[in-house]
């Protein structure tokens, strides 16, 4: 494994800034072109601007229309405060849909995220509802995935927000969901550095291991909601972004002047844990820059130059004033002493797979249902 | 000119922050400490944490966790809940509270206030008075979150709170909490045309207007729980507060 450029055997991509730091079972061709180039441009093939995008645009809005009349609102859309998701909320409305914003207070927004939340809501007239994850039990289930040295500790948010926006969806009887996922400043990003967000089986395991609480509020979504939200439901996201010319600098200014959002510097960094977790755990114990992987997919669609990439990526992820406070921040919200923290950060990294899993159930269930298609047809 | 204190008021209830409707329904908004650091950020006056089941689970204030919360105010800090001994009020001082409000042992033990005025001054004690309206339309002060009738009228019960060395009334009309339908002006009018003390008016505030309105009506200063915490329609949790300019051109400058 190499661990820093000085390695003899130390690779990075010539186009983009993948390295064999960060996923050291990256490939290169003949050009010293890595894997994540190819797969960036088979995926902007999803792309669409100009006249397709309008017109895809144009048919889904008038689907969400027609499948939300004599509803309060057709669609979900999440808001975290964050660049994409405010962006979505703008598309929406000028589509003329009606949405209901869903938010996850995890007990760690910053004041930029809420007063983002607040204005955006504000400004374009969006109900907004709130899913306030219990602390202790939240607390419980971060401090399970830290003590587990697993590398994807967000999954904890992302699974809650996943599990509510579907259960909103239900109960609000709103038939589509609007995700700000997107291809352009996001696609590329190495299988190892995330985990499956769906797993419930896989969360319940580590935090059985590790936590102490028990989980009466947290929102789950295990094999059972799968089934009954992909085949019974069909809900899926639509990511709206990928229809739309959607370069991050030119977006961020137009919702800076509109909507007087402010940056918080850096992707996600509306959380304070997301920022210490990006910022500090992830390159300290993981050997994870992040910026590599967004810096990167920017580079191949086109928003930056390698050498600007280059450049961002010789900045320090943490001044060292913001880390200590930070640092101190987070400690003592998960009541965790300074050793405690520090011995965690010294334990080897354990895969996700080590513990149980729900992807087996899911293939399999999913295999059944190819199986039976033409059975299932009939019956219809 | 004159500027007015506008006071964010945060409910605990066992450890976890909680928001109620006329003083039940309570419903869980969030982790305290969080909540007092997007406050801090947002640069506000001052901030008020009351522990709502300290007094009914018969307990004094959990110091460590009030300690915690301080450290995330860098404005003045008031604390209320299960307060019943001076030492008590001299570990929350030490711990960083700046006022200590009094409620159920105000009423119980007036020369509490008296022996923390003397120990801490008068500023720094606040008795805060619930109030409600019984079966015949008349004010009287509650006690324990509102659970007891004191059968006391609040002009009266404020007057006497003067007497033994308050330096500020909390004035909470129980009728409003978290409805918002504005404050009660009468009653806000009554107490405090009847004390020379600082009146702050809670309870029912969903506008800057509401609090034009109150301090009409002789509060010094306003607080309000829920106009802070919640996003209408759907009472989405989002905690929120006027920046100064839009406190200047929609408050202040209706003062002289």
């Amino acid at each position: 494994m190499v661990l820093d450029k000085t390695d003899p055997s130390y690779r990075r991509c010539t186009i983009t800034v993948m390295d064999n730091i960060a996923d050291p079972d990256i490939t290169f061709d003949e050009k010293g072109i890595c894997n994540y180039y190819y797969d960036y441009k088979e995926a902007e093939k999803r792309v669409l601007t100009g006249a397709a995008g309008e017109q895809k645009l144009a048919e889904l809005s008038a689907a969400i229309r027609k499948q939300g009349q004599g509803k309060k609102y057709d669609c979900l859309i999440g808001l975290s405060g964050g660049v994409d998701s405010t962006y979505v909320a703008y598309l929406v409305k000028q589509l003329g849909l009606r949405p209901l914003a869903v938010h996850l207070d995890n007990g760690w927004n910053s004041e930029l995220a809420v007063k983002n939340i607040e204005n955006i809501i504000n400004k374009l007239n969006i109900d907004l509802y709130t899913l306030v994850v219990n602390w202790q039990e939240f607390r419980d289930i971060q401090l399970s995935y830290i003590k587990a040295s697993v590398v994807d500790i967000e999954v904890v948010s992302d699974h809650a927000i996943f599990a509510t926006m579907y259960k909103l969806a239900k109960e609000q009887d709103i038939g589509y969901i609007i995700s700000g996922t997107n291809i352009v400043t996001e696609h590329i990003m190495p299988s190892n550095w995330l985990y499956k967000k769906m797993d419930f089986a896989n969360l319940e395991d580590i935090h059985d291991k590790y936590g102490k609480v028990k989980l009466k509020t947290y929102p789950i979504f295990d094999f059972k909601r799968y089934v009954y939200y992909s085949a019974v439901l069909k809900l899926t996201p639509i990511s709206i972004l990928d229809y739309v010319p959607y370069i991050k600098k030119d977006v961020k200014e137009f919702i800076k002047r509109e909507l007087d959002w402010r940056d918080y510097g850096g992707k996600h960094y509306e959380s304070i844990f997301t920022k210490f977790y990006q910022a500090y755990i992830l390159p300290e114990k993981f050997k994870i820059d992040k910026r590599k992987a967004h810096l990167s997919t920017l580079i191949c669609s086109g928003q930056i130059s390698r050498e600007e990439a280059l450049n961002e990526l010789e900045l320090p992820l943490y001044s060292e004033q913001d880390l200590r406070q930070d640092k101190e921040y987070v400690l003592k919200k998960l009541g965790l002493s300074v050793t405690e923290f520090d011995s965690i950060m010294r334990a080897s990294p354990r895969r996700h797979e080590e513990f149980k899993s729900d992807t087996k159930l899911k293939r399999n269930y999913m295999t059944l249902l190819q199986k039976t298609q033409g059975l299932r047809k009939i019956f219809k | 000119m004159k500027r007015i204190r506008v006071i964010p008021a945060l409910l605990i209830q066992d450890g976890g922050l909680v928001k109620s409707v006329k003083f039940k329904d309570h419903k869980y908004v969030g982790d305290p400490i969080n909540a007092v650091k997007i406050f801090n950020e947002k640069e506000v006056d001052e901030i008020v944490v009351l522990d709502i089941s300290a007094s009914l689970e018969k307990r004094g204030p959990r110091i460590a966790e009030i300690k915690e919360i301080a450290s995330e105010a860098f404005m003045p800090l008031g604390y209320g809940g299960g307060i019943t001994r001076l030492s008590e009020i001299e570990e929350l001082i030490t711990a960083g509270v700046e006022k200590v409000i009094l409620n159920s042992s105000a009423f119980e033990n007036p020369t509490l206030i008296n022996d923390a005025a003397k120990y801490v001054g008068s500023q720094s004690i606040v008795a805060s008075v619930d109030v409600k309206k019984n079966m015949w339309g008349k004010y009287r002060v509650f006690i324990k979150n509102g659970a007891k009738n004191t059968d006391i009228d609040p002009v009266e019960f404020a007057r006497k709170m003067e007497d033994a060395g308050a330096g500020e009334l909390l004035l909470n009309a129980i009728d409003r909490d978290g409805t918002f339908g504005g404050y009660d002006e009468t009653l806000i009018r009554s107490v405090s045309s009847a004390v020379n003390i600082p009146v702050v008016a809670i309870g029912g505030a969903a506008t800057i207007n509401d609090f034009v309105k109150a301090v009409g009506a002789g509060a010094s200063a306003v607080s309000a729980g829920s106009m802070f915490v919640f996003q209408l329609p759907h009472r989405a949790v989002l905690i929120s507060y006027p920046r100064q300019q839009e406190l200047e051109e929609k408050l202040f400058s209706y003062i002289n």
